[in-house]
């Protein structure tokens, strides 16, 4: 791809070492980019200094403030703005890639100290807010500056019109498609089944609308069983469910990568049934690639990452006996699930990261035409160049 | 205490007529980018349409409709442009659809270069019509008209084949 090797700093404004969409897609991202030559350097929040990969700098212990549904681990104030300004006077950055840069974080913090080549990438999907009124102003002029925005999917595209009145490109997420393509049948999962993985205690991962479906879907399907793979305390999560269905759930923990390929592959059914705070489902792209028969909720995120509905089947959210109905349905159909399956498999190998970090790269392509690298903006302002004073 | 405030407002005023000022800039900077940077590979796209006419692609009428389109769009003057592009564009069209199977490597090689500058096209399309729009949006704002801060630089405007392309 590159002829020129360029050096690229990418902002995450959320907390390294917590588990999350965006740090794994950047986490990604930096790693294809440095093993096609560049020079990568990302900036982060972190609870530990130690233990953070050689290309990570940083910034300082995240607070956690309630956020999209969930709680975001990110940084703000003047010690984190200092450590950004540094990072990048020091970086002598090409371009840099500013991760959500519409909520307060370190992402905003470098879009407002940088000034140059500059390309954002807009993860989150939210319906109108009042409050997003509100802080437009103080807002626009900031992301202004982004010579290109990324949406990682049409429904992020569509907040984003509608919050900040800007377009984006959109281009998703990525996954290692090919890792999932070759996942063989295991008969551990395969028959009448369901598959769910995430964080399963977390209420909007939506489990307790799937436990609330399955009497429904168990007078018609009577050997259906359910695995749920994920972090999480299963004991209490059991306790809760009606004692006459606790035998058709197994909680098989957290899932190695290398079994989560088989397991996508063997599952009759693949169940997302998240209620929100959903800004991409890459969760969804693996079940597709691996060829799974995905049934989600009509979330936006999981609307338009499933062509709505042309690559998976969408069920009203929170609606536990239309989830009931769908999976009935495609349980019994074993011809369409295949088929739905087979057009999702072909369409999620888009997903694959060899084909989003080129299209990404061509957006920083983009924004670097003219070459003149990224500086502090302070660095520019007529009165401190014409007192000689340098950005610290 | 009314020198005092009087003070404050005029420095509070000069910062933000700056500040007017360097947003505008930095907006009139990022229309000319992003237009380069189309520009650019709008002329990348009619080279590889005069290979493809060239090529064994297309049959000599095409050919002839490939040549005199691509050229258009290179020599075309800023008022021209427009139309040319989408002359290009149609042509181009016209022959992607009528040419099924190519079996030949360089052939599938550009006919691949052409699919993925149309990708980069549209992608830098975008980007161009929002840098434009937004500037037009704050041109409009009653301080940077009222003081002129956008100076002489000319509105910048969109072409229509943007849309078209869109």
């Amino acid at each position: 791809m590159p002829l020129s090797k360029k050096r690229i700093g990418i902002v995450c404004p959320y907390g390294w070492d917590t588990p999350g969409g965006v740090q794994s897609h950047i986490r990604d991202l930096a790693e294809y980019l440095i093993r096609q030559g560049h020079s990568v350097s990302v900036i982060a929040p972190a609870i530990e200094d130690e233990n953070l990969p050689e290309y990570v700098t940083s910034a300082g212990r995240p607070i956690a403030i309630p956020y999209n549904g969930a709680v975001a681990r990110v940084l703000f104030g003047p010690i984190a703005f200092s450590r950004v300004r540094s990072w990048i006077s020091q970086g002598n950055f090409d371009v840099i890639h500013l991760h959500e840069p519409a909520i307060p974080s370190i992402s905003l913090l470098a879009c407002w100290a940088a000034e140059g080549p500059m390309v954002g990438t807009f993860h989150a999907a939210a319906k109108r807010q009042k409050v997003t009124f509100a802080v437009a102003p103080f807002l626009e002029p900031v992301i202004e500056k982004l010579g290109a925005r990324i949406a990682v999917s049409e429904a992020a595209r569509e907040t984003l019109t509608e919050h900040l009145d800007t377009d984006a490109i959109v281009v998703p997420n990525g996954i290692y498609a090919k890792q999932y393509r070759d996942g063989s049948l295991d008969d551990r999962w395969t028959g009448n089944s369901i598959g769910f993985i995430g964080r399963f205690e977390e209420p909007r991962k939506g489990l307790a609308i799937l436990v609330a479906a399955l009497p429904a879907i168990a007078m018609v399907i009577p050997d259906i069983k359910v695995f749920i793979a994920g972090p999480g305390d299963s004991e209490s999560v059991l306790k809760d469910i009606d004692a006459s269905l606790r035998h058709r759930f197994t909680f098989l923990g957290h899932i190695p990568e290398a079994d989560k390929a088989d397991f996508l592959a063997s599952v009759g059914l693949y169940v997302a049934p998240n209620t929100g705070g959903e800004s991409f489902g890459i969760i969804l792209a693996e079940a597709l690639a691996a060829g799974a028969s995905v049934v989600a909720s009509d979330i936006p995120a999981f609307d338009s990452l499933l062509g709505h509905g042309e690559f998976g089947t969408l069920f009203q959210s929170e609606n536990p006996d239309d989830l009931a109905k769908k999976a009935i349905t495609l349980l019994q159909d074993s011809v369409a699930r295949r088929a739905i399956a087979e057009r999702g498999k072909v369409y999620a190998q888009e997903f694959d990261w060899d084909v989003v970090a080129e299209k990404i790269y061509d957006v920083y392509e983009m924004a670097m035409v003219g070459g003149t690298g990224v500086t502090l903006s302070s660095e520019n302002r007529a009165w401190n160049k014409f007192l000689g004073r340098q950005g610290s | 205490m009314t020198f005092l405030s009087a003070i404050l407002f005029i420095a509070l005023a000069a910062w933000y007529l700056s500040y007017s000022a360097t947003r505008l800039d930095r907006l009139h900077h990022r229309v000319e980018t992003s237009w380069a940077n189309l520009d650019g590979l709008l002329q990348r796209r009619a080279a590889v349409a005069i290979e493809i006419a060239r090529s064994e692609i297309s049959d000599p009428a095409s050919s002839l409709l490939l040549t005199f389109a691509a050229h258009q769009a290179r020599e075309a003057s800023v008022r021209d442009r427009s139309q040319a592009e989408t002359g290009l564009s149609g042509a181009l069209g016209i022959l992607l659809e009528s040419s099924i199977d190519i079996s030949g490597e360089i052939e599938k090689d550009l006919l691949r270069e052409l699919r993925e500058l149309t990708e980069k096209i549209r992608m830098a399309i975008s980007i161009h019509v929002d840098a434009v729009t937004r500037t037009q949006l704050v041109r409009k704002k009653l301080i940077n008209r009222a003081f002129r801060l956008a100076g002489t630089a000319p509105l910048p405007v969109t072409y229509e084949f943007e849309a078209d392309f869109l």
